[in-house]
């Protein structure tokens, strides 16, 4: 009988004691929560001010507009393989295409790496090439297991960068495939590629210079 | 003097968000703009939208910061996703021969493999966890840790004279919280309001 009292006790005061702690948890974690600013707790403006608000408010919305790209630009959102072609915020065309798949490869010789990401950030575009080859880079050739050649030419592949190409520097390209199977996953070494009909489409409105936002 | 009105408090309040925006947009970096109590996210450059999420839910502990620019310092996720390396001669990103794609086994680095739960540490304290709407026990694990881990942590580091900030904002779809975590790279400088 006295056991069972004990237990009960002990049960009791250990819940009061639980419900205590959340409670001084839940007063402290509101105490907080109240300090947030409450709405018109900031610098009051006066209606003599008012005007002069709006109006920087209009200059700035004015700069910033000034900021966003002019004509149309290319949007490749790498996670989701997409690219857009966009005037504004209007899609032009859209595409399924396949970027860089996150693959890292080292040198047996230990001394260089690679990471094949598609690079983010701006870019634009700096060339326009129809019936590009590729110059296989010294990755392409480790990749493989083969020797790296001596001679320029047998670095050079036809065909395996489709019809058009578009540069937008250190080598990355928007370009074709012959893998149009893959086209929806991250499978290149880093460069963007498109179906033959879509690139076609793309390498027909999107002129040199234009901008690339790569996310 | 009268009262501040919701007219000229929305004014100066877009003065304020712009003035900020204005000093992102002028770099050619992406950056973020979290609107809190209107539940959206999104990702801009030079001023444009360039992706927008919409939240499931957006609450917070403590006192967050929500103004300013704030900058992602650290990324974590209890398993965070690993990249794969490639075995020369052995293993590639693409198969030599076309025909073969249909049968490839992709090794890389995509988009499911991201985390659908993580946290996001910014540089002024602010902690964001990033979630999906979850149901059965993971569902329940994230409330006890919502409703008594962060109130308990709360308590103990107000003794300290430290605080708890917390803002935990939820998908309704995995695939969105997956992407926060491909799209925003540690640097990358947003507001929060």
């Amino acid at each position: 009988m006295l056991i069972k009292r004990l237990l009960a006790t002990v049960l009791a005061l250990g819940y009061l004691g639980v419900l205590g702690v959340v409670g001084a948890s839940y007063y402290f974690g509101l105490k907080q929560f109240s300090a947030r600013p409450a709405a018109g707790a900031g610098p009051v403006v006066t209606d003599k001010d008012l005007p002069k608000i709006q109006k920087n408010v209009q200059a700035l919305e004015k700069k910033i507009a000034a900021l966003q790209a002019r004509g149309v630009y290319i949007v490749v959102d790498t996670g989701e393989n997409r690219l857009y072609v966009k005037k504004g915020a209007e899609i032009v065309r859209q595409a399924v295409v396949s970027c860089g798949s996150g693959d890292v490869l080292e040198d047996p010789g230990g001394k260089r790496k690679w990471v094949f990401d598609t690079p983010r950030g701006e870019f634009f575009v700096r060339s326009k090439i129809t019936n590009p080859y590729w110059v296989k880079p010294d990755w392409a050739f480790i990749e493989e297991g083969e020797p790296i050649p001596k001679n320029q030419e047998d670095r050079v592949e036809g065909g395996s960068l489709g019809d058009y190409a578009l540069g937008f520097g250190d080598g990355f390209f928007i370009h074709g495939t012959l893998y149009t199977r893959l086209l929806g996953r991250n499978v290149t070494h880093g460069c963007v590629r498109v179906g033959d009909k879509d690139l076609k489409e793309i390498f027909k409105i999107v002129p040199v210079g234009a901008k690339i936002y790569i996310y | 003097m009268d009262g501040q009105t919701p007219d000229k408090e929305k004014t100066l309040r877009s003065q304020q968000e712009l003035t900020w925006e204005y000093e992102l947009a002028k770099e050619p970096h992406f950056y973020f703009v979290l609107d809190a109590p209107g539940k959206n996210l999104e990702l801009r450059v030079r001023g444009m939208v360039l992706r927008t999420w919409k939240l499931e839910r957006v609450r917070f502990w403590g006192k967050p910061a929500f103004a300013k620019t704030v900058r992602l310092v650290r990324k974590s996720a209890l398993k965070p996703p690993q990249r794969n390396v490639i075995k020369p001669g052995e293993t590639t990103t693409t198969p030599k021969d076309p025909k073969a794609a249909a049968t490839f086994e992709l090794e890389a680095l995509e988009l499911k493999d991201m985390p659908r739960s993580f946290s996001l540490e910014f540089d002024n304290g602010l902690h964001v966890s990033v979630r999906t709407k979850e149901s059965g026990m993971r569902g329940i694990k994230g409330e006890i840790y919502w409703y008594g881990s962060l109130p308990l942590r709360n308590m103990l580091w107000a003794r300290k004279g430290k605080t708890t900030s917390e803002l935990e904002i939820r998908f309704e779809n995995e695939k969105d919280a997956q992407a926060i975590y491909w799209i925003f790279f540690e640097g990358i400088k947003g507001l929060v309001y």
